[in-house]
């Protein structure tokens, strides 16, 4: 299971493509076995700009509505996009800064971890995270139905270290993985293999000939928050009227 | 809303350890335990017990572990005020003072220990320290500064040896503690300000703002200390002591309100709408409105002008306006952490996963909602009364080393 270090995986989630449907939200519970409440990948309802991905909650107005799928903006001129959002899995981040005994770590591809046997659950990293997409095991990890679903096993890097596990220990933190387990054995996040319009784009940003390089360096994929420079390894592609290119 | 041992030690009890004292500390004893059982509960369930969720992640406990560190601040100030600064009218409150500022950085550390999903693996913090985490940097130095208030004590309550020795030391002590205490309150700031995912906790004016609050609210706690011990201990200290402590606490009490009016200012003028979103939810009108009421009219207002307006000593004035004070400062810390998180930077529907499931509600909350339980009311009802403990039982202690002087 070892990790190649010459890889930079990076993903593009394209805004133009995305439907709305949940199908990665739902399959990223499944196949990490997140527990009920869980949600590591959620679909934000947000309105497509010029930087669609980085200033829809800089609006003093509140936002549309509590509930997903509300357009923004004063009818007639209503506008809507989707912005799926889990870790963004940053060069610069500031869960790995607060972390006080190094849980929370890199991975030389790139990939954000968190170690199961490490976390003291403070919860600093939550309180750092400007994406909000860490979730922490509050009680009794509860299913519906009661039996483990997805991977199905627990995952150790090549140091060893515990980052994912289907039993969740309680009092810990966790989030998005990359399907760390998936892409060490030369598969793709499970998010990107299930979305059902090709939205996601997920591959090497060292290789200057991936789709992701292509997408990131000529198509203009911007990063979420990017003014914060947190530098994340996902980018989106902002909606149609708006691209640059 | 915590309440204060003293204001509490009114009702009934008294300091020396009569039948008052052990009721007094007999009741503290099992309000402590009655906490002890709260958390060995949270411990089996975990923090679902709690009302914080993904969302709202840190609630009373860190907001009770701000205050608490910041209430360790008076101790040193008054020891070192003396030596430093040359107020002399503050010595008779130095013992007292260090005996809090050990007694207060104690408990608050003790206070981390309940908001840790994994108490158990608490030793961590000592074996694989990240030195970029600014809790890292807090946790260091509430121990030297814990270890440092013991020391000084311990020079200030020793009898033999050479006197002027031991004056020398103290002195040189009391020009280390000012910085560490400056130091202390630093840190604990920049926990929360060096956070630029919230906007509200990312200011420079924080720690500035957090060394003020915390010689406000230490100074507070001293003062009602002594005015308990005047009433049940027949200590008296003399008027010009009491002149100083009311200067003092008028004084940062307006120095402390005109930082959290600037920074109110700097964010209302310019209108960030990410600025804007916690501050809103605060000021008249919002939903955590009572908070600013708490800070600026019961613990701001109220107490400033029971401190600067009769004329002459009127302890049960004064020990309003600290008791006040205590208030004000402790709805402060709740302003802080939990306002600041109250709405995340990415403020969209459905908003952040909860991390419980209730049948029939969303799993989602798009901005932040925070009700405390009965275990973490417990748990600090438990922790202030562990502190009380402290305080009386070293009050004691100093007392019975020092029964020939005027003051412990």
């Amino acid at each position: 299971m070892a990790q190649d270090a010459s890889h930079n995986w990076g993903m593009v989630i394209d805004q133009e493509r995305c439907i709305g449907c949940w199908t990665c939200a739902v399959g990223c519970k499944v196949i990490n076995n997140e527990p009920l409440g869980f949600w590591w990948n959620r679909i934000l309802t947000t309105a497509p700009n010029e930087f669609s991905a980085t200033s829809s909650a800089d609006t003093i107005t509140p936002p549309a509505s509590d509930a997903i799928d509300v357009p923004h903006g004063t009818f007639p001129k209503l506008e809507m996009a989707y912005m799926p959002t889990a870790c963004q899995h940053c060069d610069d981040a500031p869960c790995v800064k607060v972390c006080p005994v190094g849980a929370t770590f890199q991975r030389d591809d790139g990939a954000i971890l968190v170690d199961f046997e490490r976390c003291i659950g403070c919860r600093y990293c939550m309180a750092a995270c400007p994406y909000g997409v860490r979730v922490f095991d509050w009680g009794e990890a509860e299913h519906v139905p009661d039996f483990t679903v997805g991977y199905g096993r627990d995952y150790r890097t090549a140091d060893g270290r515990l980052v994912f596990t289907p039993d969740r220990p309680i009092g810990v933190v966790e989030k998005c993985t990359l399907c760390v387990e998936r892409i060490d054995v030369g598969e793709q996040p499970f998010c990107v293999d299930v979305c059902p319009t090709g939205a996601r784009v997920f591959g090497d940003l060292n290789d200057a000939s991936s789709e992701v390089s292509t997408l990131v360096h000529e198509d203009g994929a911007t990063q979420l928050l990017g003014e914060l420079g947190t530098d994340p390894h996902v980018f989106y592609l902002p909606t149609e009227p708006n691209r640059s290119a | 809303m915590a309440t204060y041992p003293q204001s509490a030690s009114a009702a009934a009890p008294r300091f020396h350890l009569g039948r008052t004292g052990i009721l007094w500390v007999g009741a503290l004893a099992l309000i402590a335990l009655w906490a002890f059982a709260a958390w060995i509960y949270q411990l089996a369930n975990g923090l679902v017990v709690t009302g914080m969720r993904d969302e709202v992640s840190w609630g009373l406990y860190i907001s009770t572990f701000a205050f608490f560190v910041g209430l360790s601040a008076g101790g040193l100030i008054m020891a070192s005020a003396a030596e430093v600064f040359g107020a002399r009218s503050l010595k008779p409150l130095a013992r007292i003072g260090v005996l809090s500022a050990a007694a207060c950085v104690l408990v608050a550390a003790i206070t981390i220990i309940p908001d840790l999903g994994k108490a158990q693996r608490v030793w961590e913090l000592f074996v694989y320290p990240n030195w970029t985490s600014p809790l890292i940097w807090d946790i260091i130095i509430i121990t030297v500064y814990f270890c440092f208030a013991v020391v000084d004590l311990a020079l200030m309550t020793r009898r033999n040896g050479d006197p002027s020795a031991r004056q020398r030391w103290l002195r040189v002590m009391a020009y280390v503690g000012l910085p560490a205490a400056v130091l202390l309150h630093s840190i604990t700031a920049w926990i929360f300000g060096l956070q630029f995912a919230r906007p509200f906790w990312n200011t420079a004016l924080l720690a500035p703002l957090f060394v003020t609050s915390a010689i406000l609210s230490g100074t507070a706690l001293i003062a009602l200390a002594a005015l308990a011990a005047e009433r049940f201990d027949k200590l008296t200290l003399p008027l010009q002591t009491w002149v100083t402590v009311r200067k003092l606490l008028a004084t940062t009490l307006a120095i402390d309100l005109f930082l959290v009016a600037a920074d109110y200012i700097t964010i209302v003028w310019g209108n960030v709408p990410r600025d804007r979103a916690a501050l809103d939810m605060i000021l008249p009108g919002g939903n955590w409105q009572w908070l600013f009421w708490l800070e600026w009219l019961v613990g701001g207002l109220v107490p400033f002008l029971l401190l600067v307006v009769p004329r002459g000593h009127r302890p049960r004035l004064l020990g309003l306006a600290a008791a006040l004070i205590l208030v004000g400062v402790y709805a402060f810390r709740i302003e802080l952490v939990v306002g600041g998180m109250l709405k995340p930077i990415l403020w969209l529907a459905p908003g952040v996963s909860l991390g419980s499931y209730q049948l029939g509600a969303s799993p989602f909350q798009q901005t932040g909602v925070y009700h405390p339980t009965w275990v973490e009311y417990s748990i600090i009802a438990g922790l202030i009364a562990f502190l009380a403990l402290l305080l009386t039982l070293g009050y004691r202690w100093l007392k019975s080393l020092s029964q020939t002087e005027a003051t412990p």
